[in-house]
This record gives structure tokens, C-alpha cells and sequence, in this order.
């Protein structure tokens, strides 16, 4: 089993494909509500710790997205209908197949009932015929598809006889046994039937089909264990030296080479990571000395003072085509400001936090015996609130780096995702460890806001921004690499912006990003007074 | 006023006691803080309890370059010279209208400041720019709409504590569809079925999409199946279509349609 690729990982080798499979996982979402993971992990659809997994392909003569689509939605089903796991004590293999293929009907029909769609997903990847013999796989398969779709008929008499057994009725929409827990009673006899035919079954090889229904590991945990996986935990920010050389995954990003004076292309990759395992961590999130007063430094920045008046606009000022018509009558000098001027202030765009997460990071804090990662989490989660709360979409990333091969991102909040407690528990679960490629991080950064349309684009990056890395040697080769990204995102409309966590180690960000653009905060309540600078 | 006065009663089906609430909360002339999502019925609530009280109803619809002459009034110019406008607050406070100022969190924080001396005891209106104190009319009363969704802006404790609020949320599957089913003059069935679909949408709020559909956006859709298009087309064109331009919620609102129907 290769090892599980969070979704954004395909981003990489499958273009197209990783943005069809994350709207899958939103439509799970919305068909019932369900949180699980979509994972692509290479062999049969499976479902494990609560989460979905799905070849990277579809099975020949099948187009991928809608076999992933219905593989997905087959599996969300079992998580909605089916119990956590089935009493398989004193079941023979061949009856816990049969109560397999029985419960994949059950919750397909559920599911159908709620949803009438769905089962046009599912009735044409069943291709099974009765030409295709009836070996017990085959009838298993032929049962199958007679429950999944009422105008297939199946002229095996065990295979109606099944049909007859699992509805009530002939158009196959009142099940006999509603209760997972009443399958085995047909599956029992169902089974014996198939002893009295004298077939034989290889439990060892069996697997449920068709293809785009999961392998049903959930369903017997103990005989599950030789074949149950969990979500691989995602990797640390920071690799030793010694760690196998990466592969080459991750997405391409240019380098500036101060001395060639050139970008070196796709020099570094920028591995996206989520660290899934520590969601569940008690966690006391960080909360604001005064949100409101944080809210509010964010909502003032750029000033929303009264109107300008304007020689030129596209609206009229009413009040001052009044006092102008009023000067005129007195024969006093006239105003010709006529205009309104853009009112200022109104947020409303994308903010990404990006936290330096290297090892220089786990330096002590000015404030409060806390180490520089610490607080710039605090801050970030604070920040991230206030500008979420005055209308800005937020997303939350880590990075450290450990050569141009691995620089690795770790993704806490996504855009679109809420700042709650499990943000909350990946921000916590940040260490440090690694180098500051600061400049690939900038440029990855900038890459996501792109993809963002509408509104203000702004990066916030909580570091000392002394960028080095164990693969370069140049003190100024990584520094003026970052001032490039930096330089050309502003050249795009983007704003970037540092927080630094010590004023007499700012110098170097301050040379990246502008004087102007960097606010040293070294204790928690100057924060307000930071983002106000920066934002205004 | 006249113009004000609504004739006849706009439809409004009752989800609890709210009712009864604006009623007791008028009898004693305390302003009131509508809040609840976009299109869940706050306007339409509004003016049903105006034309239950027997009120004129004045309505502003609140954004950010709403200035508080627009709000109280201004000196115009005629051929005589000048003459004062009374704005649409302070023609509701002189005449004893409802005063509902939608969205009032859009308003600039200068501008919701001129509402305070209504919506305390004082009940009075400076007028500084006509030298004018406006007395409120017996009869007037505030009432103010508030989406707090994910991109609302904060509305000040200031204000907020002059108010008495109701809260507003989609109410639930089986009422919606009836409202539905009543507003578009579709059965009940196509109404749930529509309405299942919505609620279905609401579950990418946060997760993609600011607000899911809308009560006002299902009536939408209910609507063009009145016509003749089929349910699925509706919903595509009133809702899906309607939410979102982002590709991956679209493909996710297109997949949960496609489930749906």
C-alpha cells in the first residue's frame, strides 16, 4: 500500500485532477454533512480511521472522476447508514461476504431514498451479466447489481431468490430488513443455498465488488488488522541530515541567483503537509487580550475617515454640490471638489499568515517565558481572527525548510476553513526545527493568494526572517532571493508584511520587506498597534 | 405617510413567538435588533408586523456610503432659496412610522451614531443642521436588520446595547417547504425536495461559501418550477449558478445537485 497523499498533494503530477477531488470532498460535505478526509492512495477504495480512501485511477473503462465520485460517495454512505463495525462472531467467510454485498445494498438504497440522484452514479459501474458465469464471485457480483438497479434481471435463481429475500417489493425500494443488524439472517441462508450448490470460495482473494465499493476492512476490525492502514503522520518541518534524500514531489518554485542576476527555474520544492494527527489535542486556544480592539486596529487601518472630496469621480458629493451652489449664489470662492472620493477601509480580500517555523524559532520570547514559536502562533491566531472578523478570508501556514528540495509547508487553516479548534490544535502542534527558505515560502504563499480572485491580497509573515538553509553558503544569497519574491508580489498588487519577534534582530526583514512594511512586536498587547501600522 | 402604508398583509408564517415578542417590544416603543442570515425573512417580517400594528413603514437599505444627512436630512435649493428635506429617520420620527434601517452594520460607524438619542429615552432627533431637536412621534419605533455572517463587520457595543434583539435562522426543513410551496404556488413536494437541496447547500458555510442558499433563493427556485423548468434546472439556474463562482465549491454545489435530483 503506498502511502496516503493528502488531496492538495496531487497538485504536483495531477493538475487537473486535484481540484475535481477537493469539490468532491465539499459535496460530501454537503450531501450529509460528513468531515472525512478524501485520501488517494493507490490500490482498492477502502475506508480507515474515519477516512475515505481512493485509487489515484479508475479501473479500465472507466472514466476517473465519476468512478472516484461514486467510490467516495459509496464509502460516505457506509459512514452515514453503517454501524461502526459488524458482530462477525461465528460467521463463516462466505456469509460475511454475503452480509458485505447485502449491507452495501442497504445503505445504497438509503442513501438513494435521501438522495434520488445517486444511484445514477452508481447502477452503470455495475457491468456483471449472467453470461459471466456463476462461480460464487460472480453470483456475489450478479446479487449485487440485482439489488443495486431494478431493471436488471437476473435469471439465477439464488440471485431472485436474494432479490425476493432483501425488498419487499418488486420495484426494490422497501427493504425487508431495514437494521444492519438483520442482514445475517438472510445472508445465512443465502449462504447455505451456496454450500447446497457445492461452489467454492476463496475468502483469501475475495475482494467486494463492483470496484467502486470499498473492501469492507471496517467492517470485521479483526480480521481486518493484516490489512488496515491509517492516515501516514505527516512528516515533521524539520528533517535531519541524515534522512533519505526527497523525492522529487512537492510543487516547483524559481529561485533568484543574486550572482547569475537570473531565476533559476523549479530550483526549490514547497511540499504541502497537514498535520491531521493532533486535531484531536485538548488545546486552550489563544485568546486576545481585547479581540475587539484588535478587530477594530484591523477594521481602521486603512483610515475610514469622512469622504475625500475629489476634483474627479464617478459620484457626485450631494453636500458638496450644495455648498458649492450656495457659494455661488453669495458669490463666495467655490469649492470644485465635487466628487467622493473611494471610500476607504472597506476590507475584504484574502490574508495568509505564514509562520517562520525553524529552529531559530525556539529562541525565548521577549514576553512571558514563551520561545518565539509560541508567540508568533499567539499572534497569528489572534491576527487571523480580528482580519477574519472584519471580512478578510484567512488562511494559516507554517514552513521550514531543510534544503531546496524540502521545503515544507504546513498547512494549518486553508482558505475557506474555519478558525476552530482543530486550526487551533494544528497551530498548536507546529515545532520548530529546520531552516528559513524564506523566499520559496514567499513565493508559494503568493502563488495560493493568486489563486484568489477579488479584494486586497495580503501575506503576513511572523519572522525574525534571517533566511539561511543547510544547502547554501552565501550569507546574501537566500536574503536577496526573499526581497525578489517579495519585490515582484508587490509588483503584482499583493501587500506583504512582517511581524518580527525581536527589534534588534529586524534589520534583515526590514531589508526584505521594507522598513515600512515590518512591525517588531515583542509583547502581546502591542499587536494592535502592529497591525494598524501595517494595514493602514 | 400614505405611501408608506402597507394595503395589504404580506404573507408571513410564523416560526415561534416572534410575533408576540415585536408586538410587546412595540407596546413599550423599544427599538429592535433583527438578526439572522441573508434572506431568511426579516424584511418580509418587518413589514408584516407593520401591517399588523397599522403602521406606515419607512425602510433604508443600509451601505457604506450612506452618510447620516442621507439618513436625517439636508438643506436643498429651490428657486426661493433654501428649504430643508427631512431625510427618511427623521420623516419616520415626525410622522410616527416604523423606521427599518436594513443591514445597518454597512453604514458607516459615523452615520449609525445619529440613531442613538432615538433609540434611548430620549426619543429625540438633533437636527444640528435646521437647529431642529425632533421629538419622536408617539408612534414611531427603530427597528434594525443585522446579518452577523462570517464577513459582517462588528456592529459597536454602543449601539448594539440600545437594542432589544430577535434572532432569525432558517427555520426548519418542514416549515421552509411550506413557505415555499406558498410563496411559489408549487406542492409541497417539489417545495421539499427543494428545500432538501438547500439545507444540503448550507453545509458549505464556512467551507467554501459565505452563506448557503437563501429561504428568498429556494422561493427563487420554487418559482421557475412554477413555470414549467424542470426542478433540477431551477435549482441549478436560482441557486448553484447564483452561489458561488469559485470552481471547486461550484463543481461541489454541481455534485450535490446532481445527488439531489
Amino acid at each position: 500500500m503506498g502511502s496516503a497523499l493528502p488531496l492538495h498533494w496531487l497538485h504536483a503530477d495531477a493538475p487537473s485532477a486535484a481540484p475535481a477531488l477537493r469539490s468532491l470532498q465539499q459535496t460530501l460535505r454537503a450531501l450529509w454533512g460528513l468531515q472525512a478526509p478524501v485520501l488517494i492512495d493507490g490500490e482498492v477504495p477502502h475506508l480507515a480511521a474515519g477516512s475515505i480512501h481512493l485509487p489515484r485511477t479508475a479501473p479500465a473503462g472507466f472514466a476517473d472522476l465519476p468512478w472516484q465520485r461514486a467510490a467516495a460517495a459509496h464509502a460516505a454512505a457506509h459512514l452515514v447508514y453503517s454501524p461502526a463495525v459488524f458482530d462477525g462472531r461465528g460467521l463463516r467467510p462466505m456469509v460475511r461476504a454475503l452480509v458485505g454485498v447485502l449491507e452495501d445494498a442497504r445503505v445504497e438504497t438509503l442513501a438513494g431514498r435521501e438522495l434520488p440522484g445517486l444511484p445514477r452514479w452508481w447502477r452503470p459501474l455495475h457491468t456483471v451479466v449472467p453470461a459471466d458465469g456463476e462461480g460464487v464471485e460472480t453470483l456475489l457480483l450478479r446479487l449485487a447489481r440485482a439489488l443495486a438497479d431494478p431493471a436488471y434481471d437476473d435469471p439465477h435463481p439464488w440471485v431472485r431468490k436474494g432479490r425476493a429475500l432483501f425488498f419487499l417489493d418488486a420495484r426494490g425500494e422497501v427493504l425487508a430488513e431495514p437494521r444492519a443488524e438483520s442482514l445475517r439472517e438472510i445472508a445465512s441462508r443465502l449462504g447455505h443455498d451456496l454450500g447446497q450448490m457445492r461452489l467454492q470460495f476463496n475468502a483469501k482473494g475475495y475482494l467486494p465488488g463492483p470496484g467502486y465499493r470499498d473492501d469492507h476492512r471496517w467492517m470485521w476490525p479483526s480480521g481486518a488488522d493484516d490489512r488496515a492502514d491509517a492516515a501516514p503522520a505527516t512528516p515533521p518541518p524539520g528533517r535531519s541530515a541524515d534522512d533519505p534524500p526527497p523525492s522529487p514531489e512537492g510543487e516547483p518554485h524559481p529561485e533568484w541567483d543574486r550572482l547569475i542576476a537570473r531565476l533559476r527555474p523549479a530550483w526549490c520544492r514547497v511540499r504541502e503537509q497537514r498535520d491531521e494527527a493532533s486535531v484531536d489535542a485538548a488545546i486552550t486556544l489563544p485568546q486576545a487580550p481585547s479581540p475587539a480592539a484588535l478587530r477594530r486596529a484591523v477594521a481602521a487601518g486603512p483610515a475610514r475617515g469622512p469622504w475625500r472630496a475629489e476634483h474627479e469621480g464617478e459620484r457626485l458629493d450631494l453636500d458638496a454640490l450644495l455648498r458649492a451652489r450656495i457659494a455661488r449664489r453669495a458669490r463666495l470662492p467655490l469649492d470644485a471638489r465635487l466628487h467622493r472620493g473611494r471610500s476607504h477601509g472597506r476590507l475584504f480580500g484574502h490574508a495568509l499568515l505564514l509562520i517562520d517555523q525553524s529552529a531559530s524559532t525556539s529562541t525565548p520570547w521577549a514576553e512571558g517565558g514563551r520561545d518565539q514559536l509560541q508567540a508568533a502562533c499567539t499572534l497569528a491566531w489572534q491576527a487571523a481572527q480580528a482580519l477574519a472578523a472584519v471580512g478578510l478570508r484567512t488562511a494559516i501556514a507554517g514552513f521550514a525548510s531543510n534544503g531546496r528540495h524540502a521545503v515544507h509547508w504546513q498547512s494549518v487553516q486553508a482558505f475557506g476553513e474555519p478558525l476552530d479548534r482543530r486550526a487551533g490544535a494544528r497551530l498548536a502542534a507546529l515545532r520548530s526545527g529546520g531552516s528559513t527558505r524564506l523566499g520559496a515560502a514567499l513565493r508559494h504563499a503568493t502563488r495560493q493568494l493568486a489563486c484568489h480572485r477579488g479584494g486586497e491580497q495580503l501575506v503576513l509573515v511572523f519572522s525574525d526572517a534571517l533566511a539561511h538553509d543547510i544547502d547554501v553558503h552565501d550569507p546574501r544569497y537566500l536574503a536577496e532571493d526573499a526581497r525578489h519574491a517579495a519585490r515582484h508580489a508587490v509588483r503584482r498588487g499583493q501587500r506583504l508584511a512582517c511581524i518580527a519577534p525581536d527589534g534588534a534582530q529586524a534589520g534583515a526583514a526590514r531589508a526584505i520587506f521594507g522598513a515600512a512594511q515590518v512591525a517588531v512586536v515583542e509583547r502581546l498587547d502591542a499587536l494592535p498597534g502592529a497591525l494598524r501600522r501595517l494595514l493602514g | 405617510m400614505d405611501a408608506h402604508r402597507i394595503r395589504s398583509e404580506p404573507y408571513y408564517q410564523s416560526v415561534a413567538d416572534e410575533v408576540a415578542l415585536f408586538e410587546a417590544a412595540y407596546a413599550r416603543r423599544l427599538p429592535l435588533l433583527l438578526k439572522g442570515p441573508t434572506g431568511c425573512g426579516k424584511t418580509r417580517f418587518v413589514e408584516h408586523m407593520a401591517w399588523r400594528l397599522g403602521k406606515p413603514l419607512v425602510t433604508v437599505a443600509c451601505h457604506e456610503d450612506l452618510s447620516a444627512a442621507d439618513l436625517v436630512g439636508r438643506w436643498l435649493l429651490d428657486a426661493d432659496g433654501t428649504r430643508w428635506q427631512d431625510g427618511p429617520l427623521a420623516q419616520a420620527a415626525r410622522h410616527g412610522a416604523l423606521c427599518y434601517l436594513d443591514e445597518l452594520v454597512e453604514a458607516r460607524a459615523d452615520t449609525t451614531v445619529v440613531i442613538h438619542p432615538l433609540a434611548d429615552t430620549r426619543r429625540v432627533l438633533p437636527l444640528a443642521a435646521c437647529n431642529e431637536l425632533l421629538a419622536a412621534h408617539p408612534d414611531f419605533a427603530l427597528v434594525v436588520s443585522y446579518n452577523p455572517g462570517p464577513l459582517a463587520r462588528e456592529m459597536k457595543p454602543s449601539t448594539r446595547q440600545r437594542f432589544c434583539a430577535l434572532e432569525f435562522r432558517h427555520p426548519a426543513p418542514e416549515a421552509e417547504a411550506t413557505i415555499v410551496a406558498r410563496e411559489a404556488g408549487v406542492g409541497l413536494d417539489v417545495a421539499a425536495a427543494i428545500v432538501a437541496f438547500g439545507v444540503r447547500t448550507r453545509r458549505l458555510q464556512g467551507h467554501g461559501l459565505d452563506e448557503g442558499a437563501s429561504t428568498r433563493m429556494l422561493v427563487h427556485a420554487a418559482v421557475l418550477a412554477a413555470q414549467g423548468v424542470a426542478t433540477r434546472r431551477a435549482c441549478r439556474m436560482a441557486v448553484v449558478d447564483a452561489l458561488s463562482d469559485e470552481p471547486g465549491v461550484y463543481e461541489a454545489l454541481l455534485g450535490a445537485l446532481d445527488a439531489s435530483f
